[in-house]
């Protein structure tokens, strides 16, 4: 509970408008995409940073839980209220404030959203290549915070790498600035890789440099159909085993295309038993040659199939389509669990074999998704958590998992965060001494432990 | 140390529905439904103007499940986050789970009526529409008057003892002026195409629809009823609506074995059949799916067709068009809730509009001409914004 005297200061900040705390508005900022739900004791919507900073102020002054929250589509119960405190939400922060063509980058603020800066940039010419699923909600504060990916992640990277500064709000309300403009950047510390992925936990982000690249002039989209599940990955890590790289390369099994498969007018098809989903861009005749060598690579590898979009609105809606499998899986049976299992590219049809085997070993439901060609797995799980004796198969089955995973070079997680989805875990990646390290840092940040507390650490 | 219920790896936990059970099982099996991903705040037009969680789909859906659940009461400031929504669907497309979200949306009207009576704003509208039966404040027996322009008109008026089709015009048709054309072209076109039609005039009633969006649908009986009754001795085998609303009103509401059609569906045929001439029209339009005709009704093609079929016409597509559609701020009794929010909502459509750099935009519903001429008149934005059946009757006129 927070008194009422501290609630007027926080009313003093903002304006009564922007301070909310009625039932209605506790209940809804309760949850985020990964459900569990958190009510907090108010939320707080701030026009500027320097409202920020004096939120930040009151808060570490009376030692008042904050939590930064975006569009909440994380999965990994990273933005709501774990240990009880007050949501502070971007909504109001939505501008981009420049673009700068010159030096092909822009700053933000952080509650702009992805597909919104997106459609901006695209205006110039320019392209920002990370392009989560949930691009057309997810805003680039919690992008930045949980260094999220997408299916350009093959040829493009993620967030971390198109990071170029930010200016971060400290729990203590002091006010730092990190990077810059220029490409770059040698001087101490990387402050602004460290906040990337910090899951709201350090500070926070009030603007957000980013680098932008060139709009790929040509792009082609292919679909490569299988009638078996180990020749689609093999295809996988033999395409960027031999130095083509696609700008995705995603794989959808049978019970995914299922569900996703007439979504929207998409039109996916229906034979497959698995699928990959091709974008080759660049210059209009490297696009031809490209996909002309994926086409045969495909054939050459068992594909029965490969079709290219002919438009692109056809194109795009293959992909407004693929966006919607979380969901569309998710409605299957009461609950779905998405994996996000990360494994070096080679490895990925052992990954996959394996993940078939554990089906097969715990008697379980899991449609594959990957975004296969750098080795982030999304097995979707469905399942009903009410029922206990299958979840407790789901359990060992995820362990198991993991630990190949891990086994194998990999990680926990490609890119959805840790949360409090995965901390149990956090122990088989990190030994005593790194996580030790990183609660070291999070107290040099938030002493008083204010900012997001109850996650990973 | 922390002790989460929920401790499973990387989860979408959807809780079963527990809570005491104050409204249809029905509605609430949708709660369950929603992972709360979050990707129907990509669409409603509300969210993106007002953006606190509470307005969006997904927040919406929290309110109910959590009043469900009984731990939520049905407020005043409940009330006025449901009445702010055009019911225009766009949630329910965009969910990716299958949430019926605009069953949930009406459900939760229906039962704020249950606990606080009908919207202080909407009250005077409704009454007034069990005195005139029609939502105007004017006397039903002036229904026909958009009659008094028409030069030429037949002696029987358009009101026949007995007709292959009956033309329902709807009110706002009826008595807003700035929409009187739509039933002045439409008698037009029926004549030129020698059609055997006739209209219900003082005995049309209101369909019943503002009392769906109002959150009271049990009282539309006597609406139906009379209108069902009125046109029973007519011995017509079709019903033509220029309305949207009304013709999926008298779809899902009405029990009735009679052939139900959109304008644009009707006059689609007869252009087909060669019964309407049509001339010329040297013109780019771009058109926007009015919400309960495409996305709600299924009809996306049949007004694509008769635009296609006028010679010379150019049609640009919306951004966001067919399902996609977004509403032009007219839906969902919104205007007369919060008319300031629907300007906003007919703002964002118009810049939408621009974009397309048609200088015409067509639309095959009454409401959305007025909400979008509306905002245009006094915006003063370079738009003519007219109904599919003033650019038919413009094309006859070339022919
Ligand atoms: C359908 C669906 C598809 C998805 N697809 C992908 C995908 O392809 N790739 C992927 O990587 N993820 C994906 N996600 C997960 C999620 O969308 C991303 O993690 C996204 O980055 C979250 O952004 P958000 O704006 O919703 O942030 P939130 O969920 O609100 O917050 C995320 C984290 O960021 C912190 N945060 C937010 N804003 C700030 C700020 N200004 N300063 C400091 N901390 C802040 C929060 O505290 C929290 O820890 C998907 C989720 C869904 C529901
Ligand atoms: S899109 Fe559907 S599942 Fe996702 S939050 Fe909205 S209603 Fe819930
Ligand atoms: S019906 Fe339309 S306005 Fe209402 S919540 Fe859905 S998208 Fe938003
Ligand atoms: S739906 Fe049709 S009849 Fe009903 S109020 Fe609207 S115009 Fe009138």
């Amino acid at each position: 509970m927070i008194i009422d005297s501290i609630k007027d200061e926080f009313r003093q900040i903002v304006g009564d408008e922007w301070f909310l705390d009625t039932p209605e508005d506790l209940v809804v900022y309760s949850y985020d995409g990964f459900l569990p739900e958190f009510k907090p004791s108010g939320v707080i919507v701030p026009g500027d940073r320097d409202e920020i900073s004096k939120i930040m102020g009151v808060a570490n002054r009376e030692k008042i839980n904050i939590i930064p929250r975006g569009a909440g589509t994380n999965i990994c119960g990273s933005s709501v209220a774990r240990e009880g405190g007050i949501i502070i939400a971007f909504h109001r922060l939505n501008k981009i404030l420049e673009i700068d063509r010159e030096s092909m980058c822009a700053v933000v603020q952080p509650g702009v959203v992805n597909a919104d800066l997106q459609k901006a940039v695209a205006g110039y010419g320019l392209m920002y290549p990370p392009d989560p699923a949930s691009m057309f909600v997810s805003t680039i504060g919690g992008n930045v915070a949980l260094n999220a990916g997408g299916p350009r992640g093959v040829k493009y990277g993620v967030t971390r790498d198109y990071l170029l500064g930010l200016e971060v709000v400290l729990p203590s309300g002091e006010v730092i600035n990190t990077g810059g403009k220029a490409l770059k950047n040698a001087s101490g510390y990387d402050l602004t890789r460290l906040m990337c992925g910090s899951e709201g936990t350090l500070g926070i982000l009030t603007e957000i440099i980013i680098r932008l690249v060139p709009l790929a002039p040509a792009r082609a989209t292919l679909q490569a159909i299988y009638s078996d599940l180990d020749d689609a990955a093999t295809t996988v890590s033999a395409i960027i085993g031999s130095g083509i790289v696609p700008a995705t390369l995603e794989l959808i099994d049978r019970t995914v295309l299922d569900v996703i498969s007439d979504y929207g007018g998409a039109r996916f098809s229906k034979e497959a038993e698995a699928l990959l989903l091709i974008e080759v861009d660049g210059e209009e005749s490297l696009v031809e040659a490209q996909g002309k060598r994926i086409e045969e690579f495909c054939k050459e590898r068992g594909a029965v199939q490969v079709e290219r979009a002919s438009t692109p609105e056809e194109a795009e809606k293959l992909w407004q389509a693929r966006r919607t499998a979380f969901g569309a899986v998710a409605s299957l049976r009461p609950n779905c669990i998405v994996e996000d299992a990360t494994v070096p590219v080679k490895m990925l049809p052992a990954m996959i074999r394996k993940i078939v085997e554990i089906t097969k070993k715990y008697d379980l439901k899991i449609g594959v998704l990957a975004h296969a060609g750098d080795g982030n797995l999304h097995p979707l799980i469905m399942t009903d958590l009410r029922d206990r004796e299958e979840m407790a198969r789901i359990d060992k089955a995820m362990e198991e998992l993991y630990e190949t995973a891990i086994g194998m070079g990999g990680t926990l997680s490609g890119e959805h965060g840790i949360g409090i989805a995965k901390d149990r875990f956090m122990g088989m990646e990190f030994n005593e001494a790194s996580i030790e390290l990183m609660r070291g840092i999070k107290r040099v940040f938030d002493p008083n432990n204010i900012l997001n507390p109850g996650s990973f650490l | 140390m922390r002790n989460y219920e929920i401790r499973v790896g990387n989860l979408f936990l959807r809780e079963p529905y527990g809570g005491k059970k104050m409204i249809p099982k029905n509605i609430a099996d949708e709660f369950d439904q929603c992972i709360k991903c979050g990707l129907c705040l990509a669409t409603c037009p509300v969210g993106k103007e007002l953006f606190l969680e509470k307005f969006t789909p997904r927040g919406k859906i929290q309110l109910a499940k959590h009043y469900a659940a009984g731990d939520l009461e049905i407020s005043q400031h409940y009330r006025d986050i449901f009445a702010k929504c055009l019911l225009c669907g766009a949630c329910s497309v965009t969910c990716p789970s299958g949430v019926e979200l605009k069953e949930v949306l009406v459900g939760m009207r229906e039962e704020i009526v249950k606990k606080r009576g009908i919207h202080p704003n909407l009250e005077s509208a409704i009454k007034s529409l069990f005195v005139n039966h029609n939502i105007s404040d004017e006397e039903n027996n002036e229904r026909g008057d958009w009659r008094d322009d028409i030069n030429e008109l037949p002696d029987h008026m358009y009101e026949r003892e007995l007709a292959e089709v009956v033309y329902f015009v709807g009110c706002v048709s009826s008595f807003f002026p700035m929409v009187q054309s739509i039933p002045q072209n439409m008698a037009r076109i029926l004549e030129a195409a020698d059609v055997d039609f006739t209209i219900l005039s003082g005995e049309e009633w209101c369909c019943g629809f503002p009392l769906i969006g109002a959150g009271a649908p049990e009282k539309m009986g006597e609406l139906i009823e009379h209108n069902i009754e009125q046109v029973k001795g007519l011995g017509a085998s079709k019903m033509v609506f220029s309305c949207p609303s009304c013709y999926r009103t008298w779809k899902e509401y009405y029990k009735t074995d009679l052939e139900l059609f959109h304008s644009t569906q009707f006059i689609q045929r007869l252009i087909k059949d060669g019964d309407v001439p049509m001339g010329e029209l040297h013109q780019t339009v771009t058109y926007h799916d009015p919400c309960d005709l495409g996305r709600n009704g299924g009809i996306f093609d049949a007004p694509r067709e008769v635009l296609r079929s006028i010679p010379g016409l150019t049609l640009v597509e919306l951004e966001n068009n067919r399902a996609q559609s977004i509403c032009c701020g007219g839906g969902g009794n919104l205007e007369i809730a919060d008319p300031d929010l629907s300007a906003s909502v007919a703002r964002n459509k118009i810049e939408e509009i621009q974009r397309t750099g048609a200088k015409t935009l067509v639309t095959s519903c009454q409401q959305c001409v007025r909400t979008i001429k509306g905002k245009v008149r006094i915006e003063k934005v370079d738009l003519d914004v007219l109904d599919i059946t003033d650019v038919v009757v413009r094309a006859m006129s070339d022919a």
